[in-house]
């Protein structure tokens, strides 16, 4: 008699024991499917952050914790900075329908973005049509100069490849004024609590600013600026410009127009 | 479960692996167990040994806990998006029963992951040199100290965080596939196995007994090595050196022209001099090294040179794909070996380079 229910007790112990187990077992399945998804979520919002911030500056974000509102860490630097606009683009507007004119914006933006990786530089804005890039700002580049020239001339390759695309469709070619100047600023995060970004503050954005507006006055596509020359590599072939005034700065600016580099190492070695 | 490197984008392996009985069966005696991606490296024999002799889990660390160069191999690993050397080292963390949920809270935040404040500062001092280098040693090395870590202590996390940035580049650069050992952890024969693969690691892991540096070196990067005198650190970096230098894939000036690139682009100006005298020796005049490291270019460069130069700068601070894909553009231009020294030469100046301006006082 006692035997079965000792059994049978044993038997209905191991069953619930199973149930439990079974239970928790589930239970864990799905707090790794939630944590797995909460994984994917955050990668989705790291890489939504990636399209509005360079992405060194959001790994930094997320790995130092930066709470909204807090004082970032900010640095004074010597930076190259790259400024870069659309010539004739208002007239372009007028003329295109909206739907193509996102299209050759979009192409146009993807080609520059694409050449500024491609040589270290990273793109702090876009500015309507024009493109604010920096060189060594997120990292130490003692070849900033040297970088951000052979960006401006890939920048003008890719514009000529683009602009054989769009003859094909009929629609008109695309030309950019780029200017180039380095010089000391601060760098970090900057901005009032509610929308900071990433940003270097100072005199050398405003000249290379100025400088790229002298483009059409030189009416060439790519100048430096003297302080920006002196740092540069003797094998980029320059062309002296007049000395212009610019707007906020007393002296005339002297700008050098940059025709291109001879024999690259990668070209020279094959 | 995802890990937070397996979204980076990888390219497919650089080279073929290529087996080498007599090397693998080295790394299975210091080990205790296979060591498959050796294959990647046994063109170039010397940097193969030193995958496995300069790894700190195998004799080398006489003061820093193995849990600790652990992490930092983790931390290091994430910071410079090296998949395949993050999931080794997960997978290791795992199999010594660190669960999951512990481990991303390692990665993500420090601060509830449980951990001393040395340990802690020991990551931080990770971080910082992967980051920014050798400009941020001083205050790396200071925030150390005021967390309590000793001398010789710090040199040790030194010598793990600047071997992880080594190997790191060595992996990432020859683009060694990543994704079976992303995998490992939660295999059910891993699952099952574990406490067997734990007992099979840790019998070979072993602490570091004082060894005497027989031989004073004469080369660049010696002065590291000295300071490392009496550890058993010294001869293990002091062998590699040595081999580095008598392999004859690339010349030695090509070799020198390397380490002086990359201690231009980590602003360490004690490896800059150091490597500068080496260059002088070997008849480069000074003008030509300051136009070379100013430009990247000179026309007193060989062929080769044009090529290694300004590719060295691109492993300082990189995104793997791209990164790979220069890399590739080599291939075409340089023999296996060639490209595999290459490959080993820059990734040894990227450690040593921090490695000098971490445990010396940098100017």
């Amino acid at each position: 008699m006692t035997q079965p229910v000792v059994v049978g007790a044993v038997l209905v112990l191991l069953a619930v024991l199973a149930a439990a187990l079974y239970r928790e077992r589930r239970h864990n399945e799905s707090l790794k499917a939630q944590l797995e998804a909460a994984a994917a979520h955050l990668q989705q919002l790291q890489e939504a952050c990636a399209m509005l911030a360079p992405a060194g500056v959001v790994q930094r974000l997320i790995a130092d914790g930066v709470a909204p509102g807090a004082q970032a860490a900010a640095e004074r630097k010597v930076v190259t900075a790259l400024f870069s606009d659309l010539v004739g683009y208002t007239a372009m507007s007028e003329r295109l329908e909206p739907v193509v004119l996102a299209r050759v914006l979009n192409g146009y933006f993807q080609r520059m973005s694409d050449a500024i990786h491609e040589h270290r530089g990273h793109i702090s804005t876009f500015i309507g049509d024009g493109i604010l890039a920096y060189f060594g700002a997120l990292q130490p580049n003692p070849w900033q100069c040297d970088d951000a020239v052979r960006a401006a001339l890939a920048m003008r390759a890719s514009i000529r490849e683009f602009n054989a695309e769009l003859a094909r469709e009929g629609l008109p070619p695309l030309a950019v004024g780029i200017g180039i100047h380095r010089g000391p600023g601060l760098a970090g995060m900057v901005g009032s609590r509610e929308r900071m970004e990433y940003a270097f503050v100072g005199r050398t954005v405003n000249l290379a600013a100025r400088v790229q507006a002298l483009t059409r006055t030189h009416r060439v596509d790519i100048l430096v600026t003297e302080a920006l020359r002196a740092e540069l590599d003797k094998r980029f072939v320059l062309t002296p410009m007049p000395a212009a005034p610019v707007k906020g700065i007393a002296e005339p600016v002297i700008t050098y127009a940059v025709r291109e580099r001879l024999a690259e190492p990668a070209q020279a070695a094959s | 479960m995802a890990n937070a490197l397996q979204h980076v984008a990888w390219e497919p392996a650089l080279i073929e692996p290529r087996p080498h009985p007599s090397l693998e069966s080295y790394a299975r005696r210091r080990f205790g167990m296979p060591f498959p991606s050796i294959r990647y490296f046994t063109s170039v024999p010397w940097l193969a040994r030193a995958m496995i002799d300069l790894h700190p889990e195998y004799g080398l660390l006489m003061h820093l806990e193995q849990r600790v160069a652990d992490l930092l191999t983790l931390i290091v690993s994430q910071e410079n998006s090296c998949r395949f050397c993050y999931a080794a080292v997960r997978a290791l963390l795992r199999i010594q029963g660190v669960s999951e949920a512990r481990i991303q809270r390692m990665e993500q935040d420090l601060t509830r992951a449980d951990l001393s404040p040395q340990t802690v500062a020991a990551i931080a001092f990770g971080r910082s040199q992967s980051r920014s280098g050798p400009p941020a040693a001083r205050e790396a090395r200071e925030a150390l100290g005021r967390a309590g870590v000793g001398a010789n202590e710090m040199k040790e996390i030194a010598y793990a965080v600047a071997m992880t940035d080594f190997t790191n580049r060595v992996y990432t650069i020859l683009a060694v596939p990543p994704y079976q050992i992303e995998g490992m952890p939660d295999q059910l024969f891993m699952r099952l196995l574990r406490p067997l693969i734990n007992h099979l690691v840790l019998s070979h892991h072993s602490r570091g007994r004082a060894t005497p540096l027989e031989r004073a070196p004469s080369y660049p990067y010696a002065h590291v090595v000295k300071l490392y005198a009496g550890s058993p650190i010294a001869p293990a970096l002091g062998r590699t050196l040595e081999e580095m230098w008598a392999s004859a894939h690339l010349t030695r000036r090509c070799k020198l022209l390397i380490l002086a690139v990359v201690a231009r682009g980590l602003a360490c100006e004690v490896c800059a001099l150091e490597v500068g005298k080496a260059l002088h020796e070997e008849g480069l005049k000074e003008a030509t090294l300051t136009e070379i490291l100013t430009h990247l270019d000179a026309p007193e460069l060989d062929p080769i040179e044009r090529l290694l130069v300004p590719f060295a700068r691109e492993t300082i601070w990189y995104q793997p794909a791209p990164l790979q894909r220069r890399a590739r553009a080599l291939r075409e231009r340089l023999s296996g070996a060639q490209l595999v020294e290459a490959i080993g030469v820059v990734s040894l100046a990227n450690g040593f380079c921090r490695l000098g301006a971490s445990v010396t006082e940098h100017a």
